[in-house]
């Protein structure tokens, strides 16, 4: 009986002992699929009609820290001056990669601080109205027709998200873009590539501000190191002290 | 957990305040004309050298380009957009002769702030009177808005 008492009471500790060890080491991460509409574009247009850049985005995490990511556009944007008019319109479409920079005891599944790398297309159709010269000969008018033109280009983008209400999230992310090709002759260079801004330079920074949706489908319990505990040989040595042991994980089994 | 979300949202609203930025509108600071661009040879000196006198306009045109200019190593020359040919009068030290380019012309764009312009391309060497001039030689047969010489007038 005194056996059976004290093997029942071993049996409790090692098992409250586990749940323990397990309840300090592992961070159950929700992995998402996350569904992102850019709200700034269409604020932009209110003060600049000159520009409408609608974009969503779809990520799927893969972990707790990297997701893949496609986002797609349309991009209206026109300009005119005293001497010519330009106008352009077409799609974009982004793919790649999103990295969490945030451990997952700071993340917890609810904010995103990171860096996304993406390689971008740009689908446009661009035309000149019209635009007139000036000089010696006399003014002429003249205007060139619409032409599609596919641009390429990549991009980094950090940037911050934090969970506002239970699976909503909001944050913005910086774009800077280089140009791979603007496909066009250089001549007749487009003024603006959907998706990747001016087109006067090589590298390019925008901003975005989502509205993001998140739809939980799995839990990942993550288990986290704790960094080794310092050796202290006053306390384990000179004192006696042995009622801590590190072990080879770092984690903390009491004796 | 109170902490935490306060402190997450800063980041996040301080985004706000970036989008805040804007951009100021460029000014146009090139130069718009694609002039052809013709050094003045002196074939008695062996060197670009500026005629006493100079005077340059385009045939059937009022207005002058050039009248009586001294001190002019490289001339100016604008081509008339719309045509596929240019004719100009040119008086060097009082002689006259005439000269004819031949050439196609194709937009470009300067730049956003500055709009569009056309480059020209000499398809032949000019056709021109020998009165003064012994030889017209060109340099870059193609014609932008840039410091880039085109052809070589010997006189």
């Amino acid at each position: 009986m005194r056996t059976f008492k004290y093997l029942t009471s071993l049996l409790g500790f090692l098992v409250l002992n586990i749940i323990q060890v397990h309840a300090q080491d592992t961070i159950p991460i929700p992995l998402k699929i996350k569904v992102g509409i850019d709200v700034l574009g269409p604020a932009t247009y209110y003060s600049d009609k000159n520009v409408l850049n609608m974009e969503a985005y779809i990520s799927f995490d893969l972990d707790e820290s990297k997701a893949v990511i496609v986002s797609a556009g349309s991009s209206n944007y026109k300009f005119s001056q005293y001497n010519y008019s330009y106008m352009s319109s077409g799609k974009f479409i982004r793919f790649g990669m999103d990295f969490n920079l945030l451990k997952p005891d700071k993340s917890r599944g609810k904010y995103w601080f990171g860096v996304g790398l993406r390689y971008g297309l740009s689908s446009f159709n661009s035309e000149v109205p019209f635009f007139d010269k000036t000089g010696y000969w006399g003014t002429i008018v003249s205007s060139i027709p619409s032409r599609k033109t596919l641009a390429q280009f990549v991009e980094i983008s950090p940037g911050v998200r934090a969970e506002i209400f239970k699976n909503f999230s909001m944050g913005w992310s910086i774009g800077m873009r280089l140009l791979v090709s603007s496909g066009s002759d250089k001549d007749v260079r487009p003024i603006y590539l959907p998706g990747f801004g001016s087109a006067a330079k090589v590298i390019t920074a925008g901003i975005n501000y989502f509205l993001v949706w998140n739809i939980p489908f799995k839990t990942k319990n993550v288990i986290m190191k704790k960094p080794a505990p310092e050796e202290n040989e006053d306390n384990n040595t000179e004192n006696g002290n042995k009622e801590n042991t590190g072990t080879t994980d770092g984690s903390i089994i009491r004796q | 957990m109170r902490k935490i979300v306060p402190q997450s949202l800063i980041p996040v609203l301080s985004g706000l305040i970036i989008i805040l930025f804007s951009c100021a509108q460029g000014s146009c600071f090139d130069e718009t004309e694609s002039y052809l661009k013709a050094s003045l040879y002196n074939t008695s000196f062996s060197k670009i050298l500026a005629p006493d006198s100079l005077t340059l306009y385009g045939m059937n045109r009022d207005s002058i380009i050039y009248n009586k200019v001294a001190d002019l190593t490289i001339a100016l020359i604008p081509l008339n957009d719309t045509a596929q040919s240019s004719s100009f009068v040119i008086k060097i030290n009082g002689i006259t002769d005439t000269i004819e380019f031949l050439y196609s012309s194709y937009p470009h764009l300067i730049s956003k702030e500055c709009g569009y312009t056309y480059y020209h391309h000499l398809d032949t060497l000019p056709i021109f009177t020998k009165h003064i001039i012994t030889d017209i030689s060109i340099e870059n047969s193609t014609i932008t808005n840039l410091k880039i010489e085109n052809i070589q007038i010997s006189y």
